[in-house]
């Protein structure tokens, strides 16, 4: 049995709905529905690695900052060193120069005063012997025109002379 | 009907609605299990089939085709009722997929031997109420109750929206069954040259209907079934901004 070619069949229009709405809550539920949640996870998976790189960029970026500034520091830094350094070299060597200026002015003036001294002494002693030499011809010479205290004095003179000599 | 002369070979055209398997009485109302029945919810479990397929296992990162088939469907369908219809109407691409899916594999069944569930009348008028449902509730929803049935005072616009599901429906109903009949006469026609110029066995009808079928199968079906959801987004997307 066949229903007429252009018929407006209850059943079938009641079944036809039925199997729109099922199909349509099959595709709601498991097509879209499914492929919505993958695609929202990789969504969020793509964005989140996107975020994970932009972090990490800024994260380079501000310890490049960082470093420069330590570098940049380090260098002042040691700049710095090398001049105190030099400095202190320099001080030291000042010093050392006018230590050893100093030492050299003492031991010219010591050996000056060893000098003065060694003259002194041969000069005192030079004048002993003139004395002497002097007291020997004026005897000779003057024999007995000396008076008996003048005398004694250049006799005791003498014998003190040649004690001190002896 | 009866058959001229040269197409002896012919004993009968008979174009017929669908077959009906069981019949039943509900409050006396017949209901009756048809072909179009029939055949409609077995595409609708294959097509379940097919979903829950494809949609199985489904990865982060796709490991397998079906999963990009389902990806790929689902955002085919997302973006053209985002051409379409604009922001907001997500929500209706479940609806329009089925519709489309439906109306497809309705026609393309003609292809394994099957009976179109849309060359049945019962069933373009179904979908079609359905789409009018969803204008005239979209109508409601933009203009207000009030502002809905004041659009009526003018007749003419009660025709308009009443002719809606009816030229929809008639249009869908009336290309498919339209090419069922070309399809069979054809077939006759064919089969009645054979035996007029003598042949035993009706060689012209070999591979001449399947050209045939190419266009009023495959080429009809893909454009009423693309006609029939993009009126359908368009009344629902301009209900809008209608006055």
């Amino acid at each position: 049995m066949n229903l007429s070619f252009l018929s407006i069949d209850v059943g079938t229009i009641i079944f036809t709905l039925c199997n729109l709405l099922i199909l349509f809550w099959v595709f709601k539920h498991f097509l879209f529905g499914r492929v919505h949640k993958i695609l929202d996870e990789r969504q969020n998976d793509v964005s989140e690695t996107y975020k994970k790189a932009d972090d990490a960029l800024e994260h380079a970026k501000s310890l490049e900052t960082e470093y420069t500034g330590l570098m940049e520091n380090a260098k002042e830094e040691s700049a710095e060193m090398i001049k105190a350094a030099s400095k202190k070299a320099q001080q030291r060597s000042d010093e050392i120069i006018s230590e050893a200026k100093s030492e050299a002015s003492a031991i010219l003036a010591k050996a000056d005063e060893d000098v003065e001294r060694e003259k002194k002494r041969a000069q005192n002693e030079l004048r002993g012997e003139i004395s002497e030499l002097a007291v020997l011809v004026a005897q000779k010479v003057v024999e007995k025109e000396i008076n008996e205290a003048d005398h004694d004095r250049f006799i005791n003179d003498f014998i003190e002379n040649v004690g001190d000599l002896k | 009907m009866k058959v001229p002369e040269c197409l002896k070979g012919v004993t009968g055209v008979d174009i017929q609605g669908p077959g009906v398997a069981y019949s039943f009485d509900v409050f006396g109302i017949t209901i009756n299990i048809t072909e179009t029945v029939i055949i409609s919810a077995v595409i609708v479990i294959a097509l379940t089939a097919l979903v829950l397929f494809l949609t199985h296992d489904m990865k982060k990162n796709p490991e397998k085709k079906r999963q990009v088939i389902a990806e790929w469907a689902v955002q085919t369908v997302d973006n053209l009722i985002d051409n379409t219809m604009g922001k907001g109407y997500e929500r209706m691409a479940p609806y329009i997929a089925a519709l489309f899916a439906s109306s497809i594999f309705g026609s393309l069944v003609s292809l394994i031997g099957l009976r179109s569930t849309t060359a049945d009348y019962s069933t373009t008028l179904t979908w079609a109420l359905m789409s009018f449902v969803m204008i005239e509730y979209a109508k409601i929803k933009a203009d207000g109750i009030g502002g809905y049935l004041k659009s009526f005072i003018n007749p003419l616009n009660l025709i308009s929206e009443v002719s809606t599901p009816v030229s929809m429906s008639f249009r869908h109903f009336g290309n498919v069954a339209g090419g069922m009949i070309i399809s069979t006469l054809l077939y006759f026609a064919l089969t009645g040259l054979s035996t007029a110029i003598g042949l035993a066995v009706p060689i012209f009808t070999i591979g001449i209907p399947a050209v045939l079928s190419l266009y009023f199968d495959l080429f009809s079906g893909f454009m009423q079934a693309f006609i029939f959801i993009n009126l359908t987004m368009i009344y629902i997307s301009t209900a809008k901004s209608e006055d």
